[in-house]
């Protein structure tokens, strides 16, 4: 019997990146498992509002709140509620998942989960500092969030210990659970590429956090140092003007290309162009870039940075020091390797294609499902005492929206009853699709007999 | 399958498959946490003497307002302020020509000269000039909410005032909240000024507020980078000046003044040392690193 899933998160489709790649492979795979699970995230006016349906049968409901800055909510604590009650009940949802730290509607979905007598697991994606105002704030917020969650999700090592920091919860409740890719979509090219030249691909976002000061800097001692490199760089963001004039003051126009935002389903496409995968990122939590560059037969040079380190054996990426003088060394030391010939991508994407797998993924986050599902759940003044337990203010602030939380549910239960709440009817079941399946065959089969 | 075993296969990897639990808690765990790594804790005197700073500039206001109230009462002729800031003027610049001999070459110092006599006859006869408008500026506008006005000025002046020393080397440009601190300064002298009765009166203090406020800061900030004692001295004199001068116009703003005084001064910098304990900075693996580049490009973030 298949457990029924809400997946809440601000990022989600159509917005593109990790995250919301997480939550669609994951969603996927549970519903191949025979899970019924659906996902909850914020519209994108104009198009893409009310209720959708993304490929293996994943029901999206895009709740009609507006957007403060970078596709996130604002964090106001009781406006979902009314959404989020309908929805749960009438899907007769048994546990929601939330998503991202920075993610408003995970938060909410997590503090009104126990009033529908709801489970909660919170996956945190992303690693954060401790001594910015931002930080501060966002992780007081997800502290509050993550008091009386049920259990939490972790993509590494580096993660869990940085989320049980901030979110100051006990570390046997926080799960370690990579992200996965697929591997057949990041095949090597059968003909690897030839030539002298040797290419190097730097995919990521241009922004400070990934690093590309260092790529502005080191890009050109390499290319001094090396006539037969070349650059392919891929994405878009602020530090792209850095790129444009690092290129023309040192007249490297025909050695670095720029391509500019690259599709997801492009990358595997740009990857296999090149034989060295550099990543300059400052912070990363798990890396699932270089991952994909790994599994496409690149040699990968890194900083050394957050989860990376744990992400691949050592004998199969170079690290350097987030240091000009490092990254040219390592840099290097790689461009010799592969002009060597010592690097062979199809034997490299033979080793690491089993490292991760979706479904392995999605049985250990299974488990932990059952987990909480199989726990006590704890009761109204365990949850009290515990969220007065913030802080002296804190403490105070959230418990008053607890609170107020349960009258709000409470005036909501009298407004629209449970009982007068149209259930939905899933017609279409895996079984029935498998039945589908076998006529077709058999009918197929009988038509060539 | 015993603790220890899954102890023994812990590893710090995520691509191997293990036999522990995914909420297994290791014995390393947290291990790579680090606590106020780089800690250096303040000592009293140490944050004494940066206090110097803020006193200094928080005198030179309210010598500014005494020197406003001695004309705005006719306790002072507003010629011998003129001549008084003409003086302080040049003994500034004397000063400060003193403090910049040997660090820049004598051409740059010398084209530097060229350019502030220009300036300063500039704003002398602007101010001159502007003295009449400024005067009736306010007229319609009750005393009250200038005092408040003038009142919130200054404290933004002094909020945002720049307290750091002026290094001889570095020229770069002024930060966005020591223009607007100087902004507020004057502004608030001109709505002072506009309080006045006669012309001159409000040409000598908006001259003196130029001084104060303008000019006054980047020799502070200058006197600064140099000796203690020195520093030490102009805080005492700057103090015991604009106590002499308001004692004979109010007792309790003096009391007020000696205790803002001895609260930036020695309390101030107590609490400070007393509240480090608190301090508790943690670092560890997953904190951004900080790249080393040598040949920046842009600053942008």
């Amino acid at each position: 019997m298949g457990i029924n899933i809400a997946m809440v998160c601000d990022f989600f489709h159509p917005g593109v990146g990790g995250v919301e790649n997480h939550i669609y492979m994951l969603s996927a795979n549970l519903i191949r498992s025979g899970h019924k699970v659906i996902a909850i995230t914020h519209s994108h006016p104009p198009d893409r509002v009310g209720v959708r349906w993304l490929l293996p049968s994943l029901k999206v409901y895009y709740i009609p709140f507006p957007t403060i800055a970078s596709s996130a909510t604002l964090p106001n604590y009781f406006t979902f509620l009314p959404y989020l009650r309908t929805i749960v009940l009438r899907e007769d949802i048994q546990l929601i998942h939330g998503h991202a730290s920075l993610s408003s509607l995970a938060h909410e979905g997590i503090l009104h989960a126990h009033l529908m007598g709801v489970r909660t697991v919170f996956t945190d994606h992303s690693l954060f500092g401790f001594d910015d105002a931002a930080s501060i704030l966002t992780n007081k917020l997800l502290e509050a969030a993550l008091r009386n969650v049920d259990a939490a999700i972790c993509v590494s090592h580096t993660g869990r210990e940085n989320t049980v920091l901030r979110a100051r919860i006990p570390p046997e409740r926080v799960h370690v659970i990579p992200n996965a890719l697929v591997a057949e979509q990041f095949r090597p090219s059968p003909v690897p590429p030839g030539g002298d030249t040797i290419t190097v691909i730097v995919l990521s976002r241009l922004a400070y956090r990934k690093g590309i000061d260092l790529l502005v800097a080191t890009a050109p001692r390499i290319c001094a140092r090396f006539p037969n490199v070349r650059f392919v760089i891929g994405g878009d963001g602020p530090k792209m003007i850095d790129l444009l004039q690092m290129r023309e003051k040192y007249l490297l126009q025909d050695r670095i290309a720029i391509l500019g935002p690259v599709r997801h389903s492009d990358v595997r496409n740009v990857l296999v162009q090149g034989s060295i995968y550099m990543n300059t990122s400052l912070t990363e939590s798990f890396g699932i870039a270089i991952l994909e560059a790994a599994c496409a037969g690149l040699y990968v040079v890194s900083t050394r940075v957050g989860g990376v380190p744990e992400i691949l054996p050592e004998d199969t990426i170079s690290f350097a020091n987030p240091d000009e003088d490092d990254v040219v060394r390592a840099m290097s030391e790689a461009i010799e390797l592969v002009s060597a010939g010592k690097h062979d991508p199809l034997r490299a994407h033979e080793r690491i294609k089993d490292f991760y797998d979706w479904k392995e993924v999605t049985k250990r986050t299974e488990a932990v499902y059952e987990s909480v599902l199989e726990s006590e759940p704890c009761d109204f003044w365990t949850r009290l005492q515990r969220t007065l337990d913030l802080g002296r203010f804190a403490g105070i602030i959230f418990a008053i929206i607890l609170l107020v939380d349960c009258l709000f549910y409470m005036f909501l239960d009298w407004y629209l009853p449970e009982d007068e709440l149209d259930m939905v009817e899933m017609h279409w079941e895996p079984e029935h699709f498998q039945e589908a399946v076998d006529e077709y065959e058999h009918s197929k089969k009988s038509e060539t007999a | 399958m015993s603790k220890d075993e899954w102890e023994a296969e812990w590893e710090r990897v995520l691509w191997k498959k293990k036999p522990y639990p995914d909420n297994y808690v290791p014995r390393s765990f947290l291990s790579s946490l680090s606590k106020n790594p780089n800690f250096k804790p303040y000592t009293y005197w140490q944050l004494v003497i940066l206090s110097c700073s803020i006193s200094q500039h928080l005198a030179s206001i309210y010598v500014f307002l005494a020197v406003f109230m001695g004309l705005r009462q006719r306790l002072l002729d507003p010629r011998a302020l003129v001549w008084i800031s003409v003086g302080v003027f040049f003994t500034g610049y004397a000063i400060w020509e003193i403090l910049e001999r040997g660090r820049a070459d004598s051409t740059v110092r010398t084209t530097n000269r060229a350019k502030t006599v220009k300036g300063s006859i500039l704003v002398f006869l602007a101010l001159m000039s502007l003295s009449p408008v400024l005067k009736t500026l306010t007229a319609a506008t009750s005393s009250d909410s200038i005092w408040a006005l003038s009142a919130s000025l200054f404290i933004l002046n002094a909020l945002l005032a720049d307290y750091t020393a002026l290094r001889p080397q570095s020229h770069r440009r002024e930060r966005l909240t020591s223009v607007l601190s100087m902004n507020a300064a004057i502004s608030s002298s001109v709505v002072l000024a506009s309080r006045l009765s006669d012309d001159i009166s409000v040409f000598g203090l908006i001259l003196f507020s130029v001084q104060t406020f303008a000019l006054f800061p980047m020799l502070r900030r200058r006197i600064q980078d140099t000796a203690k004692p020195l520093q030490i001295l102009v805080t005492i004199l700057l103090c015991g000046l604009s106590i002499a001068l308001t004692y004979p116009l109010s007792s309790t703003a003096t009391y007020l003044y000696i205790a803002c005084y001895t609260f930036v001064t020695f309390v101030a910098p107590g609490m400070l040392v007393w509240a480090q304990r608190f301090k508790n900075e943690i670092r560890g693996t997953w904190d951004p690193a900080v790249p080393k580049v040598y040949r920046r490009l842009s600053v942008s973030r």
